[in-house]
């Protein structure tokens, strides 16, 4: 994360004078980063898939609560947000950048698909593609931890009882 | 097909922004399909995943800025040796062929000049059919004619005058 941010300050700082004022620094500013983050992603060594085994303690507990009251009010607190970015972080590790950066864009920070397109110059069709498996391959990932987990909760249940 | 539609139903579009209409199709069906109420589970999951995940707030340690400011000037020193060497790239030829042109002037200057002086007082002599020592043996010889004229016309002169 930091060597990201340092990059984009290095970048922002060499390439100020190619700024041409057209669009809002701002705008300026998140296509340096996001082609910044979406570079060192895909130089990056992807993570084998997760799973259950991989979890901490924390992230274990995170799922199981979720299981319990997947639907319902969650309850937030600073640690349990923590805890649950971290695994959020790490089931992404195990997926390409490109999906990576549309579900973290989309999903994460409610940006449209308009948005994307012009932050990273897909056009809109690639960027629903791209969601689309991107939200699969999320989803999927997950599923995968939850039965697992689901799995484990019966074995300790029946070695209970 | 019930499941299909769900599932793509949930994958078409983030959770966050889907209908209440869609919402409620969804909840309808996986009552009854448990894949779909699995998927859904999941991709409750996920969403929940991710939006934690966008709201967490990167904190840079201490020497953050210290450290950028360090790899800039790194960098900024690369770069004028890649500049010097563009330079060089642009302006290589032109400066090697003025510093041949000025070798081959001191050449032309120095060099030569001197090589013709020694070769033509080595080849004159050869070029008249006289070595150094003739010429001196001949002087030599005209030294003695030049005696025996002085003495015939010393004698001569004296004839005269009786």
């Amino acid at each position: 994360m930091e060597e990201a941010a340092q990059e984009v300050f290095l970048k922002a700082f060499t390439e100020l004078g190619s700024y041409e004022g057209r669009g809002s620094m701002e705008g300026w500013l998140t296509r340096i980063t996001t082609n910044t983050c979406l570079n060192l992603l895909r130089s990056s060594k992807r993570r084998p898939e997760l799973t259950v085994s991989d979890l901490t303690e924390d992230q274990t507990e995170w799922l199981d609560k979720n299981l319990t009251d997947a639907a319902t009010e969650q309850h937030h607190s600073t640690e349990r947000s923590l805890v649950a970015a971290d695994l959020a972080g790490r089931v992404l590790q195990s997926m390409p950048a490109d999906d990576q950066l549309v579900l973290t864009m989309m999903d994460g920070e409610d940006a449209s698909v308009k948005d994307v397109a012009a932050i990273t110059g897909w056009s809109e069709s690639r960027v629903k593609t791209q969601a689309f498996r991107a939200r699969r391959r999320m989803r999927e990932a997950v599923e995968k931890l939850l039965a697992g987990r689901k799995a484990r909760r019966q074995e300790l249940g029946s070695a209970r009882s | 097909m019930k499941d299909e539609h769900i599932i793509s139903l949930i994958e078409n579009a983030s959770l966050a922004i889907l209908s209440e209409n869609d919402l409620a199709v969804i909840h309808a069906h996986t009552k009854e399909c448990s894949d779909c109420f699995r998927a859904f589970e999941a991709a409750q999951v996920s969403l929940l995943l991710l939006k934690e995940h966008s709201i967490v707030q990167f904190e840079p340690s201490p020497f953050f800025h210290t450290r950028v400011l360090a790899t800039l000037r790194e960098r900024q020193a690369v770069n004028d040796v890649w500049a010097f060497s563009r330079l060089w790239r642009a302006a290589g030829a032109l400066a090697s062929s003025m510093v041949a042109t000025v070798a081959a002037l001191a050449f032309l200057t120095f060099v030569i000049p001197d090589t013709q002086v020694a070769t033509i007082s080595q080849a004159s002599p050869n070029a008249n059919g006289y070595s150094a020592e003739e010429v001196i043996l001949d002087q030599a010889q005209s030294d003695e004619v030049s005696d025996g004229q002085l003495l015939t016309t010393i004698y001569d002169g004296d004839e005269e005058t009786r």
